[in-house]
């Protein structure tokens, strides 16, 4: 049969099997909304805690983690249905922890830098616009490093056949 | 290292398309199977059927609360014959003597290169089964 097989052929069918990986790998796992509803999360959580108040706290926590379980049902729904495999691209889950580990410094630097800077001119509530800003930052950096890792993904699998 | 041999039974356009999602992933509903590859729910179970009769692929039946739901993937045997598959049609282009895989790019990227370039606008050709889609679902 295969002698039969056209090179023209032959290369559609490549040309398929990339196409379907490449399904797989940018299948939308996490939905926009996601990521701002962490955001809110991040938020309010701040805030519960620079209440300073002891039931405040203990609802702000409550809250947060509930949203989170709420948030996260549907996400783990997707994953579950079809995630790409791992040693789908070799060398990429290290590439993709790197990406996760300085995003997440990059996060909590800017958090960080902002709230002490708020603090320290006396601006009130710097704890939760602190958290406010590190949300945003976290909604709009999140989908760009997904998209960055399903590229690199794309790049690296298909180089080893 | 697996040697090239083309598998009729991958083949066809609509288990190629089948087997290359499965490939690529772990478990993957049948839901996600159906929407990704554009098929009837008798259309893949019959696909998925003699995949398995084949022994390339497995099928689970689990329940989450009260709606059943199924997934399959690619046993070893159905990945060893899927890239024993690839490297067949990637050695059929290479008979012609173009490059089959540039470094940094995908297979039949690399492959469309060396042989036609319409190809990348058309369904694949010859084999059975139906004719495959793929709805765009990002």
């Amino acid at each position: 049969m295969s002698d039969q097989v056209e090179p023209a052929e032959a290369a559609r069918a490549l040309s398929e099997i990339d196409r379907r990986r490449e399904q797989v790998i940018r299948r939308k796992v996490f939905p926009a909304w996601w990521w701002w509803a962490y955001a809110v999360l991040f938020t309010e959580l701040a805030a519960s805690v620079e209440s300073g108040r002891g039931v405040l706290i203990g609802i702000g926590i409550a809250l947060f983690m509930a949203g989170s379980f709420a948030i996260d049902l549907p996400v783990r729904r997707a994953a579950r249905a079809a995630a790409p495999r791992r040693g789908l691209a070799p060398g990429a889950a290290r590439r993709t922890l790197i990406g996760l580990v300085a995003f997440v410094a990059v996060l909590v630097g800017a958090g960080s830098a902002t709230g002490l800077s708020l603090k320290a001119a006396g601006v009130p509530h710097p704890g939760t616009i602190a958290a406010a800003v590190t949300g945003v930052l976290f909604a709009v950096g999140g989908p760009m490093l997904v998209r960055l890792e399903a590229a690199m993904l794309m790049r690296r699998s298909g180089s080893r056949r | 290292m697996n040697t090239p041999r083309f598998d009729e039974l991958i083949h066809a356009p609509t288990r190629l398309s089948l087997v290359a999602f499965l490939a690529a992933t772990g478990w993957a509903d049948f839901k996600v199977l159906r929407d990704s590859i554009g098929l009837s729910d008798s259309a893949l179970s019959k696909q998925l059927t003699t995949l398995e009769d084949a022994g390339y692929i497995e099928i689970r039946k689990a329940f989450v609360g009260k709606r059943p739901r199924t997934s399959a993937r690619l046993t070893s045997n159905g990945r060893t014959a899927f890239d024993r598959h690839v490297l067949a049609l990637q050695q059929i282009i290479a008979g012609t003597g173009g490059s089959v895989v540039a470094p940094g790019q995908p297979a039949g990227q690399a492959a469309l290169r060396s042989g036609s370039h319409e190809a990348d606008d058309e369904v694949l050709s010859g084999g059975s089964g139906a004719t495959a889609s793929a709805p765009d679902h990002r």
